[in-house]
């Protein structure tokens, strides 16, 4: 459907898993003139991966839900401001991702500074696994083992993982959502992947050892 | 850098530190690793290799199953409706 105000973009093959969702150009329209219901409408489409997003960053309900209400309210400040530049989606979850990283550097991080994470050191390749036998993790992983992983990377990583292996966004969505460049997001993730290979199999030798 | 340029002819003789500070490269450029010299000869290798592609498979396992509580809405529409807030303007707009 045509919507005024915003022009449909090409396909945009990068775009794996945010393809158009019907009715969305039209609520958009819509809610840009300030239309109550499509706005809703907006809501109900998005608010599960917002908050989602949200949750896996701070792995707490209460912050989750408060962080998505926030993302939410501003986008009703700032959704007269989309241009259908990338997809509403990314858009969205920048917006989002925005929300979580000014609420995380108010907090202080517990473990890693996300700049630090986001702007890796010289030194700050991941280790090295040389030479080491050991089991590998093919056919062990179940969802909460995972979940309980990712839950433990430095939120720098983890932002980056959830962004690429779970959301599917690419590089370069990424990069744009956290004003990074493209090769600190590669690097990011790998090390992300890298810090869960270590995570996940501590786990497995603790529960040999048990 | 082109997919064959990354993949047999320069990992072929690499060692175990040497492959894996490429590794990132090898698996954006989406080269098939199963062809790697490297791989076919490093037990240790390969088993990195296996365990990061198994890594990214699961995270699929990840999508979003919950949805906030209703009252999350709730407050959001209370917020807009007794705030008042307004909504930004879009400038390329305002100077049409």
């Amino acid at each position: 459907m045509s919507t005024p105000g915003i022009q449909p973009k090409p396909f945009n093959p990068h775009i794996r898993r945010n393809p158009p969702i019907e009715g969305e150009l039209e609520a958009i329209a819509n809610a840009q003139k300030g239309d109550p219901k499509a706005f809703e409408m907006l809501y109900a489409l998005h608010k599960r991966r917002v908050y989602s997003l949200c949750l896996r960053m701070l792995g707490n309900i209460a912050e989750a839900e408060d962080l998505t209400q926030e993302a939410f309210l501003q986008l009703f400040r700032k959704i007269s401001t989309f241009r259908g530049d990338s997809a509403f989606s990314t858009w969205l979850h920048r917006l989002a991702v925005n929300v979580v990283l000014m609420h995380l550097r108010k907090k202080g991080l517990p473990q890693i500074s996300l700049e630090e994470s986001l702007e890796p050191a010289q030194d700050d390749g991941p280790r090295k696994d040389i030479g080491t036998r050991d089991l590998t993790l093919a056919g062990s992983i179940d969802r909460v083992t995972l979940e309980r992983a990712v839950e433990n990377l430095p939120p720098g990583y983890r932002l980056v993982f959830v962004l690429h292996d779970v959301e599917g966004y690419e590089h370069n969505e990424i990069a744009d959502m956290l004003a990074c460049s493209i090769g600190n997001s590669k690097s990011q993730l790998h090390k992300a992947r890298m810090k869960l290979r270590e995570l996940l199999r501590t786990g497995e030798r603790k529960e040999q050892i048990i | 850098m082109t997919q064959n340029s990354l993949n047999t002819k320069d990992t072929m003789k690499m060692d175990c530190a040497q492959f894996q500070d490429r590794l990132p490269e090898l698996f954006e450029s989406g080269a098939d690793l199963s062809t790697n010299q490297h791989l076919r000869t490093c037990t240790n290798c390969s088993a990195l290799v296996r365990d990061l592609e198994y890594i990214a498979q699961q995270a699929k396992l990840l999508l979003p199953l919950h949805d906030p509580s209703p009252e999350v809405w709730t407050n959001i529409r209370s917020a807009i409706q007794n705030n008042g807030f307004q909504q930004e303007e879009d400038s390329s707009v305002n100077h049409r």
